[in-house]
């Protein structure tokens, strides 16, 4: 619970910092995507604060490079 | 223009010539001598060749379109479509990058200096510089990297001064022993770690004073950062052996931990960590950065600043994520990472030239 509090605090920070002079501005494209990026990042801090698992990016990441690394391997062995 | 900012042909080199240091003096001795053994200074030397030639290719993308970005001029070549997919995956990368390159931080920190601290707590620090730098703008940037080269160099001169006299010739002997294969293939991370990253680059080149020289800035800036690998990584297999460079993780630390100068002068391992926390910042800095201004560009937004925060948070969090472990972090970066690397830094660009001039000769109008 505790880390989630710290989550929601610095969340709460970050649109006090830079919300206020976006709407002042009336940059609305640029906040959908300041929105976007500070709520996938909430989300994600929040899973990960619940102990709950979810996939690797760097899983994906080695399951497209391994045949090449392989080969080059066997090749340079 | 989103950035306003202008770096002149000198803090290029510098910039180049750190981020090819960045987190390399750390962790490549390690990576190249297990596939080389002794040889590994054979591999970096073909390493930095091959990566001196990549680097003229980047340079080749940045005439293209020497007032874009790599972004804009990606959409510019390869239209609107094709050219949003394949600049987000560039986005994807340099976003992926700058969160390896924190994690590495933040292990090493972990391991070495701080256990007790959590990971997150050292993270968080040093992520704040670098949400600070790219806040600031380009010109910062440039300026704190001239700033601190003095510094930078100043350290490693000592620590090769000290270690001179440690040096043993027999352990690089035989030069060769298993043939030319395995020194190729310690050379290709140190193609990829210091020269193909070197792509983010193509990022910051509109905004550099003085358009023609940039190839021999950029050149040079690489050469010099090649040659300080060149040099760590040989007194790494001439102090410490091929055998326990390729076993310990920082190999460069173990270095200096050797310096003892009649137990006068003890324990100085951590000016190399101080050394490598600079280049590793400006490296992460400038991925960062790249990623912010690229975001915007792309989306063809007026501000690029205010995605810092989030785009850090995301970051932050990202980090645990990437890795369980310390091992399997290790496996990812050394045998994999450096094929990443061959495709945004070697087979992105080519196809990016290759397309252009198709397209020029065949005269189609180029949509924007």
């Amino acid at each position: 619970m505790l880390t989630i509090a710290g989550i929601l605090i610095a969340v709460a920070i970050i649109i006090a910092i830079d919300v206020p002079v976006l709407l002042r501005k009336k940059l609305h494209k640029e906040l959908w995507l300041f929105s976007f990026l500070l709520c996938l990042g909430t989300v994600l801090g929040i899973v990960q604060a619940l102990h709950i698992q979810i996939a690797n990016p760097m899983d994906w990441l080695i399951m497209v490079y391994k045949p090449v690394a392989d080969l080059v391997e066997t090749w340079l062995k | 223009m989103l950035e306003g900012g202008k770096i002149s042909i000198r803090q290029l080199t510098i910039l180049v010539m750190l981020v090819t240091i960045g987190d390399s003096i750390l962790v490549l001795p390690s990576i190249s001598t297990f596939y080389a053994q002794q040889d590994a200074w054979v591999s970096s030397f073909i390493g930095m060749t091959a990566g001196l030639l990549v680097v003229y290719v980047f340079c080749m993308v940045g005439q293209l379109y020497p007032h874009l970005t790599l972004i804009q001029s990606i959409q510019q070549i390869l239209g609107k479509w094709v050219g949003a997919i394949v600049s987000l995956l560039f986005l994807a990368y340099f976003f992926l990058s700058a969160t390896a390159h924190t994690r590495e931080v933040g292990d090493f920190l972990n391991i070495e200096m701080i256990q007790e601290t959590p990971l997150q707590a050292s993270q968080i620090l040093f992520i704040s510089i670098v949400i600070m730098a790219a806040r600031l703008g380009l010109e910062v940037i440039g300026r704190t990297a001239e700033f601190f080269t003095p510094l930078i160099l100043i350290i490693f001169l000592i620590l090769i001064m000290f270690l001179l006299p440690q040096i043993e010739l027999e352990r690089i002997e035989p030069l060769l022993e298993n043939g030319i294969k395995p020194v190729l293939m310690g050379s290709i991370p140190c193609l990829a770690f210091p020269f193909l990253e070197l792509v983010t680059f193509l990022m910051i080149l509109p905004y550099v004073t003085q358009t023609k020289k940039i190839r021999q800035g950029f050149l040079q800036g690489a050469l010099f950062g090649g040659i300080v690998l060149i040099i760590i990584i040989a007194m790494s297999v001439l102090v410490l052996g091929a055998d326990e460079t390729s076993r310990s993780i920082y190999p460069s630390y173990s270095l200096a931990r050797k310096i003892s100068l009649g137990r006068f002068l003890e324990r100085v391992e951590s000016s190399i960590a101080l050394m490598w926390l600079l280049t590793i910042s400006i490296k992460i800095t400038l991925y960062f950065y790249a990623f912010i201004l690229g975001l915007a560009q792309l989306f063809k937004l007026k501000e690029y600043r205010m995605l810092a925060l989030p785009a850090a948070m995301l970051l932050i969090v990202l980090s645990p994520l990437i890795s369980p472990n310390i091992t399997y972090y290790n496996v990812l970066i050394a045998k994999y990472w450096p094929y990443l690397d061959l495709t945004y830094g070697l087979l992105f660009p080519l196809l990016l030239i290759g397309v252009y001039y198709v397209r020029k000769i065949s005269k189609k109008p180029t949509e924007a």
